[in-house]
């Protein structure tokens, strides 16, 4: 349904007789007011009457659920945790930011009191990585690598900042001045490997 | 690195000359192979200011290219700019207490830190006696360019091996990271000579801070100049200006 007219919170829509109440807004003195800023959408629903509701945004946002699989790129890194930003959930992308943290007991099923988060993570890196929890209000969202299929997809070397190569689960090699780099590198899927 | 017996040889000739950021050698800069000489791949080792790109290898910094048979060369460089390198021992100065942690400034961009339980023998109720502004010589433990440098002053097996707090008079001194090189070296000259002037203490840091102790002021003074003058003299000179130092003070 295209979008009739924008509306500010307080905006007196329309009589509780013409329509049903939706999503972003109240009924006070048998008169519907929008409670948020956006779009204002009216939904026909058969010989029911219609729905009217209002919207921030004209499409659904996607939003990173716990269990989720999303690509994001590294920011910083500490000796403790990794700050990310989520580009992708699935294989949509966001239009918003949202922010990620990968803590160091996350970034590896075994061993994981011996990780080094320098030899795991480099900012830059664009890593593949599972939601484990939303997070509080402050905190951003936890996410882990603790799979063979997650971790470091794309990287770039230090000197050349050519993209490297993977050669095991836990290095890269660049293909201009041949140096391994260490990274918690994704198990390649087998259709993209050449036979 | 493999590479023929062509540009190993070009290397080899260029060995003391100065060369600039950008200066390439390349691989089969020869047309024809010949066939009487074996065709056996050398191997070169790029050691600090050279880098492989491809099948070149590039100049990155400007200096002298040093060579140390069988098969390291590098180039030998002026800087005065630290930066920080895993296992490097360095003097670094007390500036602040942040939670169980010391903030150390060493010279580099960011200020270190140096956790209290870094320090022989020291335990969670044994703090070391370390107070803001006191020297300490550690070593890093972590040191690259995406985080904070971390220090400690036990090696692996947790003793101290000459790290710690220190400073009780002395003189703190900057010179050039070549001059504390030339310092730390095996047979090195300007130790030798120093040591014939006065007994004296140094604590030598490779982020180009030099601490030194003479027994009285006077001699402290004069020693901290004869380095800092020493960095930019040749050997002659230098052995020069000492005897005239040794005769003055006599």
């Amino acid at each position: 349904m295209s979008p009739t007219r924008l509306c500010v919170p307080g905006d007196k829509l329309c009589s509780v007789e013409d329509c049903i109440l939706g999503t972003g807004v109240y009924l006070r003195h048998g008169y519907i007011y929008s409670s948020l800023a956006g779009y204002v959408l009216k939904k026909n629903e058969g010989e029911q009457l219609p729905v009217i509701s209002v919207v921030r945004e004209t499409e659904v946002q996607l939003l990173p659920d716990v269990g989720a699989i999303v690509t994001c790129k590294v920011t910083s890194i500490n000796s403790r945790f990794a700050k990310v930003h989520i580009l992708y959930v699935g294989s949509t992308p966001l239009k918003d930011l949202f922010r990620g943290t990968i803590r160091k007991e996350d970034v590896r099923a075994t061993e994981k009191d011996k990780v080094e988060m320098h030899r795991s993570f480099r900012p830059g890196d664009i890593v593949l990585a599972k939601v484990i929890s939303l997070g509080d209000v402050q905190s951003n969202y936890l996410l882990t690598t603790a799979e063979n299929e997650l971790g470091v997809v794309v990287a770039h070397s230090d000197a050349a900042r050519a993209q490297m190569v993977p050669i095991s689960w836990c290095e890269m090699q660049c293909p201009q001045t041949h140096t391994k780099e260490f990274r918690k590198v994704a198990r390649v899927q087998p259709e993209y490997l050449e036979a | 690195m493999s590479t023929t017996g062509g540009m190993f040889a070009v290397l080899k000739e260029k060995v003391g000359q100065v060369l600039v950021p950008g200066d390439e050698f390349c691989f089969g800069a020869e047309e024809t192979i010949s066939l009487s000489e074996s065709a056996k791949p050398e191997r070169a080792v790029c050691g600090p200011g050279l880098r492989r790109s491809g099948d070149r290898l590039v100049v990155m910094k400007s200096g002298v290219l040093r060579h140390k048979p069988p098969l390291t060369f590098w180039i030998d460089s002026q800087q005065k700019r630290y930066v920080a390198t895993k296992g490097e021992t360095v003097i670094g100065i007390v500036t602040a207490r942040a939670g169980d942690t010391f903030r150390v400034d060493f010279g580099g961009s960011e200020l270190a830190s140096l956790s209290y339980l870094a320090f022989e023998g020291a335990t969670k109720r044994n703090r070391p006696n370390v107070q803001v502004g006191d020297l300490v010589f550690a070593q890093f433990l972590i040191a690259n360019k995406d985080m904070e440098p971390e220090l400690v002053c036990i090696d692996g097996s947790g003793r101290a091996n000459g790290m710690g707090a220190f400073g009780a008079g002395g003189l703190l001194i900057k010179v050039s990271l070549g001059l504390v090189r030339r310092l730390l070296a095996p047979n090195s000259d300007i130790r030798l000579d120093l040591e014939q002037l006065f007994p004296c203490e140094l604590v030598v840091g490779m982020n180009g801070r030099v601490w030194v102790r003479a027994s009285s002021v006077q001699q402290t003074l004069i020693v901290a100049n004869l380095l800092q003058s020493c960095d930019t003299m040749t050997t002659q000179q230098r052995q020069q200006l000492f005897r005239r130092v040794q005769q003055g003070a006599l």
